[in-house]
């Protein structure tokens, strides 16, 4: 007997189907109102995406060339705005080898414990946001509970909570408070007890696990070749450390590890990250007991730094050397430098460039989280729909930074 | 039973009642929710919606009821003359209310002193005392040295005297310690213009729930509009009148007077059945389909998921309808799956029947251990909720199938999701946790005994028996729901083709294996000898031991969590917060945790 249905073509019974282009963003929940991706959707499955950022270009580096380059700390705050004591030191200590000068030890300590301090308030921020679009809330909000005790520390120390402007060419803007030790010992104990319940909720749940094992996984190969550095980079199994490659303040004499994952999904992004809070607990006890608790801070030279309001007030040289300062700001001599550091997201590189006037000629921001977010195209790719939010989540990019 | 007056307006009552319940629970639950958030955050939570009454009201709200009951109790005083052998009981329940009050009202009043400062003498004198939980510890030793003495005295020659002792006394504190108690509050607020009611908050999301009424109801320019606005009616009513079939209180029995209802029973033997004219069921309807109407209302939700999703003209929309749609239709097979084995061990599919099977033999999750762990896992996910929230999943389509809603329709599908959480938690708390049954409670009265051997027997009256039911039904469902309130705060959501898996490749089997499973052993169980049989109610009686104590236990614990002080660690105090509690900003530092 013949099939009933001989005379009709296989290809004429299903039905037609075309991928379903959706639009991701920048308003989208998952993207953090700074990207937006244009998906192409087989059921969920993402054939193609576009990834496109830039929608908070706000014009940073050409905003710096209009003041002095002291004028430049509030905006490299708003740069990377979970960890901005770090962009504030790495421009600090930029400007510092331009005029090839080196910053007390005491300032270089109390740097070291603002910045590993805002390393944690990153890496808090980051693995807290992505158990939360996961769904699990409670872990984002212990640790955004954590973040907050940072910040107060951090209040308690500059004044600001945020955006702090806290450093300065050649030292900080005012010394360390009486009880930072003590302080910054209890926060980061604080951390740690909230590092090890995350732990505890988070690694034994096999759902979490199944979201993030094996999920937006990067070769080694492609990680360099996308440029990506910082826990992203290390996920990979790359060491590559800023600290630990290229020392600089006083990191080469302090005792502490760089984790590294060896897969490179979005599992082993969290875990790095995680560990590196440890890390970090391990250099603020180290720097907190090698600190002096007396001494300078600023560097004693009366062409970088303003002088105190007694003699600014009460003396001529005070005067002119203050409004010398703040009116033609400081004179960098002519010339380019590169200085790098490890940002909350990887390398953050100044790029300076000087013609000898009190204004910057340049300044290009090399941020870790755009040549990151270069490659979220190719770790989303054929991955599901729901897929997006670890991955995406776990590169941590933010968007200040990104688009500058 | 032909459809009377007395018995349809029986049955818009118990409607009323079941619907308030759910949705009473559910604004509960919203609430909850939310202060589950705000609690791991150190905030007190949704607080502020507030009713201001002027004060002679909030005065009559205090001293109305409590001369009501002064009134009942001076009525039982003077009018109800106890028969001798009733004069022990009465006695007791006397004193022990009396106790309760009294502690009751002193703890609150002490606490009350404790945080705004004594203003009399009578506050000087109570903050004197220290701790109120000091009045708490007082209390509970004058209960227990009550109960002793009733218990010791009530046969010796003391005996009358004890018992009118404890009657007159009882009775007295409990009229001071009520009139006493509202008298202390109307006058402690006479100075004040007016009182805010708060209710814990709970005012918060009924204040929510009323603003969305006003708001603007968003319709998209291309949608579907009927569809649009019928999907979440099509999602609310079924979540509400699943109720319908749960019974909430064992069958109350009436005397039969000219062919309806006449008197309530006063006490009932231990097997004793109503008669049918007689017999009040409190459930709102009587359906021999039990089971079968709950799965039929459960599968109409889908629809409103799956229409809300297609007619929103939205692609997060639709990608949320689909997969509410494919999720729901899954999880619906393993939840009947799961219930069959239920239903071959009780032989029923009235709800009312199997709560009856389960109190005379032992609760469903001991029957059923895996069909209770299977079905609540699938009703989770029939709920929407976290891990199984994919539907609306927020950080991937945005609000899924309800993103262009706005306003009221956006609020029913919210509170659908929360009722549906209320009506799951009744059923299995009826189909696994006996409903109204509690261990050891019978329509007689307490008989603890373990096979034949009688430990401890007290007769109590009808009514009490199927009130403390009733509340045995309220206490399992809230606590079924707080155990899904803790699971959305723990579990992270689950991917699309997760789900899918473990719905098909996990749960379904499982469900089939313990089908397979409770068919061989209800046949050995019923082919086997007359000492299995026995053998089998031995261990339902250990069952309500372990019950009992393990409740007991439990409720002892709750108490001690309740009762334990909390300490505060302050970790650090900036500048910053210390000016704001110098310039009486925060009633307290911020930063402590």
């Amino acid at each position: 007997m013949e099939p009933l249905d001989q005379e009709l073509d296989e290809a004429e019974l299903e039905m037609p189907t075309e991928p379903m282009l959706l639009n991701v963003g920048p308003a989208h929940p998952a993207m953090h109102g700074t990207v937006r991706c244009v998906m192409e959707l087989s059921g969920e499955i993402i054939e193609h995406v576009d990834v496109q950022v830039g929608y908070l270009h706000r014009g940073f580096e050409k905003m710096c060339e209009r003041g002095t380059w002291t004028q430049v700390f509030p905006y490299v705050d708003r740069c990377n705005y979970v960890s901005p004591m770090l962009n504030n030191v790495a421009f600090a200590l930029a400007c510092e080898k331009m005029l090839g000068v080196t910053v007390p030890e005491r300032c270089q300590w109390y740097r070291i414990i603002l910045g590993e301090l805002a390393r944690m308030s990153d890496h808090l921020t980051c693995d807290g946001a992505m158990a939360m679009e996961l769904g699990a809330f409670t872990p984002f909000l212990w640790m955004i509970k954590a973040r907050e005790m940072i910040w107060d520390l951090l209040e308690e120390e500059t004044g600001a909570r945020l955006t702090h402007s806290f450093g300065r060419v050649g030292g900080m803007a005012s010394p360390p408070t009486d009880n930072l030790k003590d302080n910054a010992r209890a926060v980061t104990q604080h951390i740690l007890s909230v590092v090890d319940e995350v732990e505890k909720l988070l690694l034994g749940n096999r759902i979490f696990l199944d979201r993030l094992e094996g999920i937006g996984v990067i070769s080694q190969a492609d990680a360099i070749s996308l440029g990506w550095t910082g826990p992203c980079l290390r996920a990979t199994g790359v060491a590559y450390d800023v600290r630990k490659a290229s020392p600089y303040l006083k990191y080469g004499e302090l005792d502490f590890e760089v984790p590294v994952g060896t897969t490179g999904d979005c599992f082993d992004r969290f875990m790095v990250r995680l560990a590196e809070m440890r890390q970090s607990a391990r250099i603020i006890e180290q720097a907190c007991q090698r600190m002096a608790d007396k001494g300078p801070v600023n560097i004693d030279d009366p062409r970088i730094i303003l002088p105190p309001k007694e003699e600014v007030y009460n003396t001529i040289e005070g005067t002119i050397q203050h409004f010398k300062i703040v009116m033609e700001g400081l004179k960098l001599p002519a010339g380019e430098v590169y200085a790098y550091t490890e940002g909350g997201n990887g390398e953050l590189g100044f790029y300076l460039v000087s013609d000898g006037s009190g204004t910057p000629y340049r300044v290009r921001i090399r941020p870790p989280c755009f040549l990151i977010t270069a490659g979220l195209e190719r770790i989303i790719t054929g991955a599901m729909m729901a897929d997006v939010v670890p991955s995406f989540g776990s590169l941590n990019m933010i968007g200040g930074e990104c688009d500058r | 039973m032909s459809l009377t007056l007395i018995s349809f307006l029986l049955f818009v009552l118990k409607a009323f009642v079941v619907v308030m319940f759910a949705m009473n629970v559910a604004v509960i639950l919203t609430w909850a929710d939310r202060r589950q958030g705000a609690m791991i955050q150190d905030r007190v939570g949704p607080n502020r919606a507030v009713a201001w009454i002027p004060t002679f009201v909030a005065q009559g709200l205090a001293l109305g009821p409590a001369l009501l009951v002064v009134g009942a109790v001076a009525f039982a005083l003077l009018k109800l003359e106890p028969p001798p052998e009733e004069l022990g009981q009465r006695a007791m329940l006397f004193s022990q209310l009396g106790i309760l009050f009294t502690w009751l009202t002193f703890a609150v009043v002490a606490g009350k002193v404790q945080t705004r400062g004594p203003q009399s003498s009578l506050d000087g004198w109570l903050s004197g005392i220290g701790d109120p939980r000091r009045i708490f510890y007082a209390g509970l030793i004058a209960h227990f040295l009550a109960l002793f003495v009733g218990l010791a005295l009530n046969d010796s020659a003391f005996g009358p005297q004890i018992r009118a002792l404890g009657y007159g006394c009882g009775a007295g504190l409990l009229i001071f310690s009520v009139l006493g108690g509202a008298a202390y509050a109307a006058f402690s607020i006479r100075n004040e213009p007016r009182v805010g009611l708060r209710l814990a908050g709970l005012l918060h999301p009924a204040a929510d729930g009323l603003k969305t009424i006003f708001k603007e109801d968003f319709i998209p320019p291309n949608a579907d509009r009927l569809l649009h606005s019928l999907a979440p009616f099509i999602s609310f009513f079924p979540a509400l009148v699943v109720m319908a079939v749960i019974p909430f209180g064992d069958t109350l029995c009436f005397t039969i007077k000219n062919g309806g209802l006449g008197s309530l029973m006063s006490s009932m033997p231990r097997d004793g059945v109503c008669q049918a004219a007689g017999s009040l069921r409190l459930q709102v309807v009587d359906l021999d389909v039990g089971l079968l109407y709950f799965f039929a209302l459960a599968g109409t939700g889908i629809v409103g998921a799956a229409l809300a999703g297609w007619a929103s003209d939205n692609k997060y929309s639709l990608l949320g309808g689909v997969r509410a749609a494919s999720q729901m239709v899954s999880y619906e097979v393993t939840m009947g799956l799961t219930l069959v084995g239920a239903v071959m061990v009780y032989g029923t599919l009235r709800v009312d029947k199997m709560i009856e099977w389960q109190s005379q033999n032992a609760w469903g999750i001991f029957v059923q251990p895996v069909a209770f762990f299977l079905f609540f896992t699938a009703s989770v996910a029939e709920s929407k909720r976290i891990p199984f929230d994919i539907p609306e999943g927020e950080s991937e389509i945005v609000a899924g199938y309800f993103t262009e809603y706005a306003g009221m329709k956006f609020a029913m599908f919210f509170f659908a999701e929360y009722i549906a959480v209320v009506t799951s938690a009744g059923l299995m708390s009826a189909i696994f946790l006996g409903g109204w049954d509690l261990p050891f409670l019978y329509r007689d009265g307490v008989h603890i005994a373990i096979g034949g051997t009688v430990l401890f027997e007290q007769g109590l009256p009808h009514v009490l028996v199927v009130v403390v039911g009733a509340l045995g039904f309220v206490l399992k469902t809230l606590t079924l729901c707080w155990l899904q309130l803790m699971i959305r705060w723990t579990l992270p959501r689950f991917r699309y083709d997760q789900l899918m898996r473990l719905g098909w490749r996990k749960l379904l089997p499982a469900s089939l294996a313990n089908v397979l499973a409770t068919g061989l052993i209800v046949m050995a169980i019923v082919s086997a000898g007359p000492e299995v049989g026995q053998f089998m109610a031995l261990l339902a009686d250990c069952t309500k031991a372990f019950l009992a104590i393990g409740g007991l236990g439990g409720l002892i614990y709750f108490i001690v969590f309740l009762v334990k002080p909390v300490h505060k660690r302050q970790t650090l105090s900036s500048s910053s917060a210390q000016y704001a509690i110098a310039a009486g900003g925060t009633r307290s530092s911020r930063m402590s945790a």
